[in-house]
Order: C-alpha cells, then sequence, then structure tokens
C-alpha cells in the first residue's frame, strides 16, 4: 500500500511515483539544506516540496544552457565542460564558478583553449 | 589572530559550513547530494531525443544543486535570524530566490505549491472545498491541522509577493 498514489497523478506528471508525488527525495533535500549552516535548524515541511520543483526548474536550465555550449561545439554528448562553459556565461550561475573551475584543473578547458586559439591567431 | 589567513577566498564560502576540504573522501555521498538518477532523469527531459550526457556532466549537475540548495539556503536563514524567526518556510526560500536572480522560479513553484495545497486540502479539509474560493483566499487559508505552523503562512505565497501577479484565481476575487 503505497500513499504516493493519493496525489502523485496530479503532481508529478511523468515521474511515475518513484520517490512520490516529487522527483527529487525530499528528505534528502532536507539534509543538504540542513548542511547550508549552523544555524539552519528548523525547516517547514513545505521548504523542502519548494526545493524539489525548484532544482528541477535549476537542472533543466542548467542542462539547457550546457547543451547550447555542446551544440556550439559541434558535438552530441554533453560534457562537464559544457556545464563548466554555462556556468560561466550566466550571471546567476556565479555562485557555482569556484566549483566548476576548482574541482579539476582541467575545468578551464574551454575558456583557456580559446584564449590560446586566439592568441596563436 | 590566526584566524584571517585560515578563512578561504572569501565570496559566498561563508555558507559552506566546513566539509569543502574534503572533496570526494569520507562523507558520504548520500548526505551531500541527490541521486544521481533523478538528477539523470531530469536532464534528459530537458534535452532533445538524439542528445548524449557524459557522467561527468551528470557528476558535476549533481554537484551543482547541491550548492543551489545551500545558496538558496544560507540566504533564507540569514533572513530568518533578521527577523528572529527559527523555522525556514517555503515564503522564506522564494524570497531568497528571487532575491539572488532566480525570480523566473518563483512564478512556476507557486503554482506547484498551489497544486500541492489543493491536494493537501481535498484530503484534510475536503467539506470546505468547492464553496467560494475568493472568500477562502480572503479569511486567509483554512486553518488546516494546527500541527504544522508553517502552514498558516498559506495566504502569504499568494497574497503577499506582491512582486507576482498571481495568475490562479482568475478574477475571482471581485468580491
Amino acid at each position: 500500500m503505497r500513499q504516493a498514489g493519493t496525489y502523485s497523478a496530479i503532481l508529478s506528471g511523468g515521474v511515475s511515483g518513484r520517490t512520490g508525488p516529487h522527483s527529487l527525495p525530499l528528505a534528502r533535500i532536507k539534509k543538504i539544506m540542513k548542511r547550508s549552516g549552523d544555524d539552519v535548524k528548523m525547516i517547514s515541511g513545505e521548504a523542502p516540496i519548494v526545493f524539489s520543483k525548484a532544482c528541477e526548474l535549476f537542472i533543466e536550465e542548467l542542462t539547457q544552457r550546457a547543451w547550447m555550449m555542446t551544440l556550439q561545439g559541434k558535438r552530441r554528448t554533453l560534457h562537464k565542460e559544457d556545464v563548466a562553459a554555462a556556468v560561466m556565461a550566466t550571471d546567476i550561475f556565479d555562485f557555482l564558478v569556484e566549483m566548476v573551475s576548482d574541482s579539476n584543473g582541467t575545468q578551464m578547458a574551454p575558456a583557456t583553449k580559446s584564449n590560446i586559439s586566439v592568441a596563436e591567431r | 589572530m590566526a584566524e584571517a589567513p585560515a578563512s578561504p577566498v572569501g565570496g559566498g564560502g561563508s555558507h559552506e559550513s566546513g566539509g569543502e576540504q574534503s572533496p570526494r573522501s569520507t562523507v558520504r555521498e548520500q548526505d551531500r547530494f541527490l541521486p544521481i538518477a533523478n538528477i539523470s532523469r531530469i536532464m534528459k527531459k530537458a534535452l532533445p531525443a538524439n542528445a548524449k550526457i557524459a557522467k561527468d556532466a551528470k557528476e558535476t549537475v549533481q554537484e551543482c544543486v547541491s550548492e543551489f540548495i545551500s545558496f538558496i539556503t544560507s540566504e533564507a536563514s540569514d533572513k530568518c535570524q533578521r527577523e528572529k524567526r527559527k523555522t525556514i518556510n517555503g515564503d522564506d526560500l522564494l524570497w531568497a530566490m528571487a532575491t539572488l536572480g532566480f525570480e523566473d522560479y518563483i512564478e512556476p513553484l507557486k503554482l506547484y505549491l498551489q497544486k500541492y495545497r489543493e491536494m493537501e486540502g481535498d484530503s484534510k479539509v475536503s467539506a470546505k472545498g468547492g464553496d467560494n474560493s475568493a472568500r477562502k483566499d480572503a479569511a486567509g487559508p483554512q486553518p488546516g491541522p494546527s500541527t504544522q505552523g508553517q502552514m498558516g503562512q498559506q495566504g502569504s505565497f499568494t497574497q503577499g509577493m506582491n512582486y507576482m501577479q498571481p495568475q490562479f484565481h482568475n478574477g475571482d476575487i471581485s468580491s
């Protein structure tokens, strides 16, 4: 007897009820929220629900912007470098810049490459 | 005195409460990230059918989503502290997103919450449902279970967030 059925039909669209009505697990979201700071102690029941949808929107936007970078490179596979390039090119993703650039030294590749090719000419 | 140099590059780093030093070591993945299968599914949905996604791209997006949650939560948490409230609620998150440049998300999020609340409301106070939505709205939320104090905030999403026009209630509020 799964409870998810009660409202998943309306909310989930295509999510097939695996995580309940939301496409991302609420408990996990809550955990990540709590890791954000020592003063994050109490979280209302609705907050993870807001995030489950917000993260979906965020992933869609980041993915689509990264895909534009993939296409610019005339490729068909979206790579980490495309995500990094999308982050660099988008103002609201500024908070991610450090993450996509320092997780691995090669991350600067797209930008560096274009600099080099400009310099080489 | 020795503390100043220890703090990292500054900027938005303050919301990371310490785990940053050991990126891929002992901290359990399931405490830090959303499941990669879910992320992958949402990514695929956003792309044309012939698109392929490398594993490293999925992992990067996975990290970015956690960072996004922390980023928004920290801003919301600051607001709560300023206002001397203990609980971060949905309003605080919407406010934080609007503040940090994600105002495009507000409208779909409000609709999502609206649907969710209707479902919750249907199962809890179904008797009141069909009556008169304008009246119900003006009177504030029908206080459901008093166990969830935050639910008392219900009305404020649709009414208080006046930087967005409420789309639902089409002309209903004529009183």
